[in-house]
């Protein structure tokens, strides 16, 4: 590393944020000369690989390309702080890792360690240390807080518009070969019917499997909407709904649903 | 004494009379007295056993009280004691069985009774749960937000700037409305967005190049009662959806309008979007908690006359249209 004087980028989507870091800096760390400022992911790497900052300083949540992100394209090309607003998650992630990081609003003591730590190997040369390893451990920990959830709504065509659909409004749904139809409550609770490209198979493992059960090979119902069952011939049965005269067939492989209906 | 139909008629009642009035007085004694019985007894058992036994005393005393002006005894003339012994047979065959029926009676009464209370109670305990549910359904302060917008507020205040004030009271109008209160009423539509309009406030002080907004308004909606965070939390799912992800921002509109007797609240945005199909993946991660949890907050205060509708706008952006009944307050 160079003996010149230290450079820095920060990143933060927040205006008013940049320059309270770029205001708190001045104090703590008077000869850091920030040379540029980047509103998102995107920008912190363009900016990083035309000024070569020794330092840049990221906002974690940031729009389109996030901190980490970024970090990762920024590679050991300068020293990385984060910077992150309170979130229990994302603070348990960074103090897991070796990962310098700031807690918003930043607090002046604690800034001051970060600089005096960052200094330290600047003095000693050394260059920024390889932080791939760390963040893939900090990712995975950030991810594994969004555990996957039941779907709770369906994006789909309805006439000419994309609709979000309640889930628990949904009657039935039944694949046709490339679509799915989706059968459910319009707005004043009449039946209506829309059709996703999404397979039947990849929706039923988003469901919730409390409610929606698998009747046929094609047909998914929503038990809470079933008005009654009759059984058929050959160990078959058709499903009355709600409110709808269509019937559904059930096949013998799961007819043990409505075993002691 | 002459003996006539109608008197014969007369002291048979005037005996069976006192005999029922005896055994009535003895269940009915027995009801409320000894006040404490031993465990293994058990006071329907004594009633029962009351009302029997007193039989023959009763019948022996109707007897005498009736043939008080006789010359001789009654329990003298063989036709009153074979009437008199009828009088206890019946008495022993049939009046058990009515006091076991009216006991019968009495206790499925106080079921009934007891049903009632508990139903009562269950009903309580069922507006309690929902109230509490209500409240948990509204939107929380998210410790994210609440970090941030204060690190701007202490810049503005580090800056020395004049906006420093207006944003803190942004801020306490959407704290005092978001942070739950134990006595949340209903609020009026003109509260509503005035807590929208702090909350948009604090957004564009944050992002001031990336959200721009517009709150329109008929004056005869001000008026209008609207369960509180309703509007917020169709607000706030714009920016976080919309707004927050897209590197370039853009506008959120809010517009309220009365129309045939029902209120139509409509908040759209020109952010991201639903975004791009991904093979198999519907719905952003996290996206539609808030608005599910709003859907059910509806539906238990409106019962199924509010509809929430969410469309998707081209070129790219998000609309969410609200119509619940108009009701002034």
């Amino acid at each position: 590393m160079t003996t010149a004087r230290p450079t820095a980028l920060i990143a933060d989507d927040e205006p008013l944020l940049r320059s309270s870091l770029t205001r708190m800096l001045a104090e703590a760390w008077p000869e850091l000369e920030i040379v540029a400022q980047a509103r998102n992911g995107r920008e912190a790497v363009e900016q990083t690989q035309a000024l070569q900052p020794t330092v840049c300083f990221l906002d974690v949540h940031m729009p389109g390309l996030s901190g980490v992100e970024a970090a990762r394209q920024i590679g050991r090309a300068a020293h990385v702080v984060f910077v992150t607003a309170y979130s229990e998650y994302a603070v348990e992630a960074f103090a897991q890792g070796a990962l310098d990081y700031l807690v918003k609003p930043v607090d002046p003591a604690r800034l001051a360690d970060t600089v005096a730590r960052v200094r330290e190997r600047l003095v000693a040369a050394q260059p920024a240390p390889d932080i791939d390893v760390l963040l893939d451990k900090l990712e995975a920990r950030l991810q594994k807080k969004a555990a996957p959830e039941p779907l709770r709504w369906i994006k789909a065509l309805v006439g000419q518009a994309l609709r979000m659909i309640p889930v628990e409004e949904i009657d039935y749904l039944r694949s046709d070969e490339k679509y799915t139809l989706i059968a459910w409550r319009g707005d004043d609770g009449k039946a209506a019917e829309a059709l996703i490209r999404t397979s039947l198979k990849d929706l039923l493992d988003q469901l919730d499997g409390a409610h929606f059960i698998q009747v046929h090979r094609s047909v998914v119902v929503n038990i809470n909407m079933v008005s009654h069952v009759t059984r058929g011939e050959n160990e078959t049965a058709t499903i009355h709904m709600k409110g709808r005269s269509e019937k559904l067939p059930v096949s013998r492989s799961y007819l043990h649903h409505f075993k002691q209906m | 004494m002459k003996f006539t139909w109608p008197t014969w008629w007369i002291t048979i009642w005037a005996r069976l009379f006192l005999i029922g009035f005896l055994q009535l007085t003895a269940f009915g004694l027995l009801e409320r007295w000894p006040r404490r019985l031993p465990r293994w007894v058990a006071r329907w058992v004594l009633q029962v056993a009351a009302v029997a036994i007193v039989v023959p005393f009763a019948a022996a005393l109707a007897y005498s009280l009736t043939t008080l002006g006789d010359p001789s005894p009654w329990y003298q003339s063989k036709e009153k004691l074979a009437g008199c012994g009828s009088m206890i047979g019946a008495g022993l065959l049939f009046s058990p069985w009515i006091a076991m029926s009216a006991l019968y009676r009495h206790i499925s009464g106080q079921a009934q009774r007891q049903a009632l209370s508990f139903e009562l109670e269950r009903s309580e305990f069922a507006r309690d749960a929902l109230d509490s549910r209500l409240r948990l359904l509204q939107a929380q302060v998210e410790p994210h937000f609440l970090f941030n917008t204060l690190a701007n507020v202490r810049e503005l205040v580090d800056a020395g700037s004049a906006q420093a004030s207006q944003v803190l009271n942004s801020l306490i109008a959407y704290l005092r409305a978001a942070v739950p209160s134990l006595n949340d009423t209903s609020s009026t539509l003109g509260q509503e967005l005035d807590l929208v309009r702090a909350y948009l406030e604090i957004m564009h002080m944050r992002m001031p190049d990336r959200l721009q907004f517009k709150i329109q308004v008929e004056d005869a909606a001000l008026r209008i009662k609207c369960p509180p965070m309703t509007l917020l939390t169709l607000v706030e799912n714009a920016v976080r959806h919309g707004i927050d992800p897209s590197e370039v921002g853009g506008q959120i509109d809010v517009s309220v309008r009365l129309q045939q007797g029902r209120c139509l609240a409509l908040v759209s945005d020109t952010g991201v979007g639903l975004g791009q199909d991904h093979q198999g993946k519907q719905a952003s991660q996290g996206l539609g908690t808030g608005l599910a949890n709003l859907r059910e907050r509806l539906q238990l205060i409106f019962a199924g006359d509010a509809q929430l509708s969410l469309t998707a706008l081209s070129p790219h952006g998000f609309s969410a249209e609200l119509n619940f009944p108009a009701e002034a307050s």
